[in-house]
């Protein structure tokens, strides 16, 4: 009875480690070249879903802008993926061959696991997003707020100086540590959702504290504002629902097309107000390493 | 070895375990607080369920009905941010209240299919031989009954544990929130998320450990 029992947990052990074996993709040679012929020459992308724009209305967006710019979008079979972690697992277990991201977060998957490698297009360096707040529509004050400190800081120069420390001058070994927000009585107080899900503009340090790009603007952000910022750790699919039932005031990250290509408000849920962007950012795709 | 290293970047350096370590206390005190308070509750709506007065046992019966046929999160997001959203109250206590309601409308259930499984005779021969309404409960029904309960309890109780790994959407940082993070954070979502799957296999397997150390007494006290 005994040996029956330890016998069928052995046999499990082995099965579920022959099925995550499988899905690491590592060491097998996965026939990607043949898929693509298979699926009419489409190569298969994996893209995180959008706030708000639906995937009816994106596939809509895309078909517009290969007629208006002669990019060839339609070569890509999209799918959306909730959060970055789950399209990753797309690509490793060989759902999707490409996936889009920033240039700043291919650069970090790039850096931190060997496995990635960029795709060469240059075709997409024609997109550029733009990364900004989003508050409630009634939080006009809130807005204006934001939208002062950012013009401030970009007219003296230390937003650049934030993208460098925190961005492109990043060593890989070499986190920067979490930011301190600082923290005045009696002052207004904001709550701010992030998602941890957007390294290196918006992670989880490990020990257990936001960190990254983000917070670093935040803290300025406070110190510019002389409000308290309170940072929420929120699951990125709950960020609309806890933004519009004033559980949080900010949500990061929005996404805004530059507004050359794509429509500015594409991604923009009823009742929200966008601020200035405060940092750009190219598409890059990557790709496993053959 | 690299692999070692790469499991030690995950999980261990620069106090990574500690954080993992939160999160499985808050997802264990919202279990163990949700199962307490749950049970209670269960309890309560079963003794409606199957008592005599009307408009309860209806009340109870929809209740039960409602919330066995709907998913935990859908609860979870319109009690943290419709019901209680202007309240300010912790969104920690906010996830005891569901998984307290969610948990009372399966225990409800589960102790009222075991009620039926019992042979009603019993209860009437113990009153006829004069013992009272409560010591024929308490002596004949509620042994028959724990017994017959306890299988379905234990996978209610790591149902119940699963579930709140949902918690994330309400702010509150958990087991499967933290696992998330480092994987976001590492750029190794397939072993981080393994890694996360085999904790949980522990808690659950640390619960069938417990009842089947009950088990066992009992069977020798007998």
């Amino acid at each position: 009875m005994k040996f029956k029992k330890i016998a069928k947990i052995l046999l499990s052990c082995v099965m579920a480690g022959a099925l995550f074996a499988g899905c690491g993709g590592g060491d097998k040679p996965a026939p990607k070249a043949d898929d693509a012929n298979k699926t009419g020459g489409k190569i298969q992308l994996g893209m995180i879903a959008h706030l708000n724009a639906t995937e009816q209305k994106m596939d809509e967006i895309f078909a517009q802008i290969e007629e208006s710019e002669k990019v060839p979008l339609t070569k890509y079979t999209v799918k959306f993926y909730d959060s970055l972690n789950l399209m990753q697992m797309g690509i490793e277990s060989g759902s999707v061959d490409e996936i889009s991201v920033y240039d700043s977060v291919a650069k970090y998957i790039v850096a931190n696991n060997e496995k990635y490698e960029f795709v060469n297009d240059k075709e997409l360096k024609v997109f550029n997003d733009n990364f900004c707040f989003a508050v409630r529509k009634d939080d006009a004050q809130l807005k204006a707020d934001l939208d002062k400190a950012i013009e401030e800081m970009k007219a003296d120069g230390s937003l650049d100086k934030l993208v460098k420390e925190y961005i492109t001058d990043v060593d890989k070994d070499k986190v920067p540590p979490a930011v301190e927000l600082p923290m005045t009585e009696g002052a207004q107080s904001i709550k701010v959702g992030v998602t941890g899900d957007l390294p290196p503009l918006d992670y989880v340090n490990a020990d257990g504290k936001p960190a990254g790009f983000n917070t670093a603007l935040l803290a300025e952000v406070a110190k510019r504002s002389g409000k308290n910022i309170e940072i929420v750790d929120i699951d990125s699919g709950a960020r609309a629902a806890a933004l519009s039932s004033g559980k949080i005031d900010v949500i990061f990250w929005a996404i805004v097309p530059n507004g050359d290509k794509m429509p500015r408000d594409i991604d923009k849920p009823e009742g929200v107000e966008l601020t200035t962007p405060y940092f750009k950012d190219d598409v890059e795709h990557l790709k496993l390493k053959k | 070895m690299e692999f070692l290293e790469l499991l030690n970047k995950i999980f261990l350096k620069d106090g990574g375990w500690l954080t993992i370590l939160n999160g499985l206390w808050v997802t264990v005190q919202i279990s163990a607080l949700s199962l307490l308070l749950g049970t209670l509750f269960g309890a309560l709506l079963c003794f409606l369920r199957v008592g005599n007065f009307k408009p309860l046992k209806v009340a109870a019966q929809i209740y039960i009905s409602i919330i066995r046929g709907s998913p935990v999160l859908m609860l979870l997001m319109l009690l943290f941010y419709g019901v209680f959203a202007r309240t300010g109250i912790s969104p920690l206590l906010v996830a005891v209240i569901t998984f307290s309601m969610h948990t009372g409308a399966h225990v409800a259930e589960l102790l009222r299919s075991a009620l039926m499984a019992l042979d009603k005779g019993q209860v009437e021969a113990a009153r006829t031989l004069g013992f009272s309404k409560f010591q024929a409960f308490k002596l004949v029904t509620l042994p028959q009954l724990v017994k017959i309960a306890k299988p379905v309890y234990q996978s209610t109780v790591v149902n119940l544990i699963q579930w709140t790994s949902v918690v994330g959407y309400v702010t509150i940082t958990d087991l499967t929130r933290v696992i998330n993070n480092i994987a976001s954070r590492t750029m190794q979502p397939m072993i981080t998320i393994t890694g996360g799957m085999i904790i949980y296999l522990a808690i659950s397997y640390l619960v069938y450990g417990i009842f089947n150390l009950t088990e066992r007494r009992r069977k020798v006290s007998a």
